[in-house]
């Protein structure tokens, strides 16, 4: 097994004094579906954004595939964040652009800037996108605007976006926390895939505990800024579970 | 600090009650004099507010104590003292204003006939005007007509009238309503018809449409750029950046607070009356207006995608390019087109004071009272407005769906 990401003494601080991680250590070992759980606020999306840098970490190290990602800046950070996908709970798609002008801007990290000056794209990427976009069963809304696509193609869109960094790790922030649950299962379904074909590393935040036994490999979940569980789904039971989400939660099954 | 605060109070309601009593004083002196002619010197105005100021903030009755200095639980409204102070003063307020204003709602109903010029015009504008031309003089020698009606009508050879009506009665007027009438078609025929003022009428409304949409154009580039300097949310947060924000939504805003009519009148002194002047008065006007529109817009947009673009590698300008710019081009359009519709309105005002245009022509015509001819431009200036702001609206619906 091999270590991909290595987070040590992880701390976040707000600039108004709220301590969303504090002393995060985790390693996730190549080929993971990792499960994030925890409530709204316990530092799941921080942690996220820390890894990738979209949020400057207070302290602590974090190594992506070998690379220090805290000291890295400017050309080097870009190069790091190109073999990081990111799925967010709102889709994050540009809504004026059709699905494929949204899945090239996966390519962005590639292009020079000439090329993404004039909209302009790469014959062989163009041929990519759309490969990717058959790839979760979009390929005839290649051209539609991405506002007109529903919530669950959206959001597929995005993992197109996403594949097309050809990336080592995805990042999912919620990836599903705005769907239907029929809706949200088949996204989950082909982020597994991605997970078991393409032997990409995922971390992705849950609420709902049937989808993280269902997809994730391990799970790990946060309480006030710290991890206070990391096992296995099944591990989790009754009492587990209030450990993290506290005594007056009830499991909610989504089917 | 609670002494520090509390000696704040104080303050503010101590100069907010001087000021008060300031007002209500000189008021009331206005009132005076104006229905007694009775003068007195203006030093007791303050006097009286100097003394007024203490007596009624001790008897916690005025506005300044009430808004600053009480902690007493509110009492409904009309059960306070001060509350009728200050409908008083609304009410001293009312009475001078129409003093000012002059209101007169009798002169409004019963001196409606001097607007009969204005109001005729309106209702029969000069689209056809009337001439005799050297041919039409030249065709009436050939007709049977006396020396002395012959010689009338050649002393007004080449004169324009706006409408086939105001061509008449002044023959009329000239020839005596008998000769007229014996003559009156053989005139007609021989008369030309022309549309002169209504080409020239034209083509002045094209220059304010173009002066209208250059100074548009011409705004865009500056507005743009500026916009990403004035949005809060592309600006670090350094001192610097602050400042640059600050400082261009400061200008901006003191640009937009001078009327368009103001900048026209500096313009026409700067270079000369014409179309130029209100070109450039339009345009600074727009580049404040639109500087702030645009980077509120930019405020306005979703930070997602901000985020989603640069979580894929991409560089801070590439994020602008994808994440920034497509979710503002619609909204951009649409202001900018709001903008041209605006421009237009007031690109008539503008030339008034020396701006070009339809403005100024309206103005001339009225100032030589030719009341058809205004009726024609104030047509056309209602028609291109009209037509403008429904354009524009479609437009914008289509963009934006505002």
């Amino acid at each position: 097994m091999k270590e991909i990401i290595k987070l040590t003494d992880l701390h976040k601080i707000y600039e108004g004094g709220t301590h969303a991680l504090k002393g995060i250590n985790l390693t996730v070992n190549e080929g993971e579906f990792l499960i994030l759980l925890g409530l709204s606020g316990s530092g799941k999306s921080t942690l996220l954004r820390c890894m990738n840098r979209l949020i400057e970490p207070t302290s602590g190290q974090i190594e992506i595939d070998n690379e220090n990602v805290v000291t890295a800046k400017g050309k080097r950070l870009r190069k790091i964040r190109r073999h990081i996908g990111m799925i967010f709970q709102q889709f994050n798609l540009i809504k004026n652009l059709s699905a494929l002008m949204n899945v090239l801007t996966g390519k962005l990290g590639y292009v020079s800037l000439w090329h993404a000056l004039t909209f302009s794209m790469h014959k062989e990427d163009v041929a990519l996108a759309l490969k990717n976009l058959e790839r979760v069963g979009l390929e005839v809304f290649a051209r539609n605007k991405a506002r007109n696509l529903s919530g669950g193609q959206q959001q597929r869109v995005a993992i197109a976006r996403a594949l097309m960094q050809n990336p080592r790790v995805i990042f999912a922030d919620e990836p599903v926390a705005s769907l239907d649950p029929a809706t949200a299962d088949s996204v989950m379904r082909y982020l597994g895939e991605l997970n078991k074909k393409d032997n990409i590393t995922i971390l992705c935040s849950l609420h709902f505990l049937s989808l993280a036994r269902k997809y994730g490999s391990r799970v790990v979940a946060l309480k006030d800024g710290k991890i206070v569980f990391d096992g296995m789904p099944k591990e989790i039971d009754e009492k587990k579970f209030k450990d993290i989400y506290g005594e007056d939660a009830e499991e909610v099954e989504i089917r | 600090m609670k002494k520090k605060r509390r000696l704040k109070a104080y303050i503010q309601a101590i100069a907010t009650d001087l000021l008060f009593w300031i007002y209500i004083f000189s008021c009331l002196y206005y009132l005076i004099y104006n229905w007694t002619g009775f003068t007195a010197n203006l030093l007791f105005i303050g006097l009286a507010a100097v003394i007024a100021t203490p007596l009624f903030l001790i008897l916690h009755a005025s506005t300044g104590y009430n808004i600053f200095l009480s902690t007493k639980k509110k009492k409904r409204w009309y059960k306070t003292f001060w509350t009728y102070i200050l409908i008083l003063g609304l009410i001293i307020t009312f009475i001078v204003g129409i003093n000012i204003v002059e209101v007169d709602f009798y002169k409004f109903f019963t001196k409606f006939q001097n607007a009969g010029g204005i109001t005729s015009g309106i209702f029969d504008p000069s689209i056809i005007g009337y001439e005799l031309s050297p041919e039409s003089i030249q065709k009436l020698s050939k007709e049977d007509i006396p020396p002395d009606v012959f010689e009338t009508l050649k002393s007004i050879q080449n004169r324009k009238y706006s409408t086939k009506k105001v061509f008449l009665s002044d023959i009329e007027n000239r020839l005596g309503t008998a000769k007229f009438e014996i003559y009156k078609s053989t005139i007609l025929k021989a008369a030309v018809t022309n549309t002169n003022l209504l080409n020239t009428a034209l083509a002045a409304l094209a220059e304010t449409i173009f002066l209208a949409l250059l100074a548009t154009v011409f705004a865009i580039p500056f507005a743009f750029m500026l916009s990403f300097f004035a949005a809060r949310n592309l600006m670090p947060k350094t001192w610097l950046g602050n400042i640059v924000y600050v400082v261009i939504r400061t200008v901006a805003t003191i640009f937009r607070s001078i009327e368009a009519i103001v900048w026209a009148i500096i313009f026409s002194v700067w270079v000369g009356i014409g179309p130029f002047a209100g070109m450039l008065a339009l345009m600074i006007h727009s580049i404040a207006a639109l500087t702030k529109l645009y980077s509120e817009q930019i405020e306005n947009i979703d930070s997602g995608p901000v985020e989603a673009i640069k979580a894929t590698g991409a560089s801070t300008l590439q994020t602008w390019i994808y994440a920034v710019i497509p979710q503002i081009v619609s909204p951009f359009l649409a202001f900018t087109i709001y903008r041209w519709d605006i421009n237009v309105r007031m690109a008539t005002i503008v030339g008034f004071v020396g701006g070009g245009g339809i403005g100024l022509l309206l103005l001339q015509q009225q100032q030589l009272l030719r009341w058809h001819n205004v009726g024609l431009l104030i047509w056309l200036i209602a028609f291109v407005v009209w037509v403008m702001d429904m354009v524009s609206a479609k437009v914008r619906e289509k963009l934006v769906g505002m």
